[in-house]
């Protein structure tokens, strides 16, 4: 295991040899971005800024409404994951895995287990943590398989990977459950390895055959995997881990 | 049996091979990305059988592993037998012409690929589809390029 953790870091610095030619051209061609360019971005994300300045305003006052009902009902506060920002450096070069190598490691805090989110929900969990690079399962690799909850019935299942990068499949679901195209799953919390409540997929076919107990669930990830670089980790403080346990 | 010379040749172009498998493609076209690093392993075996055996064979598969984040151990069986095949019959497959060569790299591809993905079922991983073929064709379409590129080298730093 040790060696495995060693060679996380071997791998990532070796493609970072492999990579710098290209690094050093992309950051050529950054630099010579054009003024009116920058200037539109600026202006795009200031604008995006205040939007999202407004909506967290009033995830603050939700929270604290939130806050003061688990109060009432006397349950444990729930405590504010702290997040790592990180960059996918590359993919695994084995294409029947869905992995991919993240840039922060456990002297950035990342640990093996913790759930990995992309800009609209979960994308998947770190597999192995190196000192200064990690690896991630995305949610759709084979061999992984998450509790999930249907967000508008409450409903549990376990969402499995199907080795397609945009279909997450749910199987052995009653064919009279009542899960409809559009309906968002979330985390649900059990197993103790996610927190409740990120955004998974959405479901997008239910495909139910008269003779069969059970329904065929597909929905596809509300994040991209296969777009963008830039990921969030979720370092939890154990109480959580233990509260979704229950 | 003469001295070895300059056989870092054999660990460089080894190495050269797992770097690149670390060349970063698009999600889809992983599956035809060419098996280069089991390809210089096979070439070295048949060129210089008295320097590269099974034992190379079993860390070039550590190796790949270390580098794909698999299980360790997991290439190195199909490897070595593949490796065990080319040194029992380096003097017949050194005389097929290319073509046939080509062909036979392409069962040697196929055996060292199906032992692992039999070894991939038995600890419940992923196997890679019928697709995975696509790749290992492709990795036969290399040899004829990688077979006269290390064969040049060969020459030149007259490795032995």
């Amino acid at each position: 295991m040790a060696l495995q953790r060693g060679a996380v870091d071997a791998a990532a610095f070796a493609s970072d040899i492999v990579l710098a030619p290209l690094d050093a051209w992309d950051r050529l061609a950054a630099s010579f971005r054009s003024r009116s360019a920058l200037q539109d971005d600026l202006l795009r994300l200031q604008q995006e800024n205040r939007v999202l300045k407004g909506q967290s305003q009033r995830l603050a006052s939700l929270l604290a409404e939130n806050a003061r009902y688990k109060a009432l009902l006397n349950s444990a506060r729930e405590i504010e994951d702290e997040l790592i920002a990180a960059q996918i450096t590359s993919l695994s070069p084995d294409p029947a895995r869905h992995v991919v190598m993240l840039n922060k490691g456990a002297a950035d805090g990342v640990q093996a287990g913790q759930p990995v989110l992309g800009a609209e929900g979960l994308i998947g969990q770190i597999s192995l943590a190196g000192e200064y690079n990690s690896r991630a399962v995305l949610i759709t690799d084979s061999a992984h398989a998450l509790p999930v909850q249907i967000n508008r019935s409450g409903l549990r299942a376990i969402a499995e990977g199907s080795g397609t990068i945009d279909r997450l499949v749910i199987r052995h679901l009653a064919a009279t459950t009542d899960i409809r195209v559009g309906d968002l799953l979330v985390t649900s919390g059990l197993g103790g390895r996610f927190p409740h409540g990120y955004p998974v997929a959405r479901v997008t076919d239910v495909d139910i055959s008269p003779g069969d107990a059970f329904a065929v669930v597909s929905a596809a990830p509300s994040s991209a995997l296969d777009r963008g670089r830039h990921v969030l980790v979720v370092e939890r403080a154990p109480e959580l881990t233990t509260a979704g346990a229950r | 049996m003469n001295r070895a010379n300059a056989i870092w040749v054999i660990y460089a172009s080894l190495g050269c091979a797992l770097l690149l498998m670390l060349l970063p493609l698009p999600m889809d076209w992983r599956m035809i990305r060419p098996d280069i690093a089991t390809l210089v392993l096979y070439y070295w075996v048949l060129a210089l059988p008295h320097r590269v055996g099974v034992a190379t064979a079993f860390t070039v598969g550590v190796m790949q592993d270390l580098i794909e984040g698999a299980p360790l151990g997991l290439s190195s069986p199909g490897l070595m037998l593949a490796t065990l095949l080319l040194l029992l019959n380096y003097q017949r497959i050194r005389q097929f012409d290319l073509l046939q060569q080509s062909l036979m790299m392409l069962v040697l591809l196929i055996l060292s690929a199906g032992v692992e993905q039999w070894l991939r079922n038995g600890i419940d991983l992923p196997a890679s589809s019928w697709s995975g073929l696509f790749g290992l064709v492709c990795s036969m379409l290399c040899w004829i390029p990688l077979r006269s590129a290390l064969r040049h080298s060969r020459r030149y730093y007259e490795v032995y």
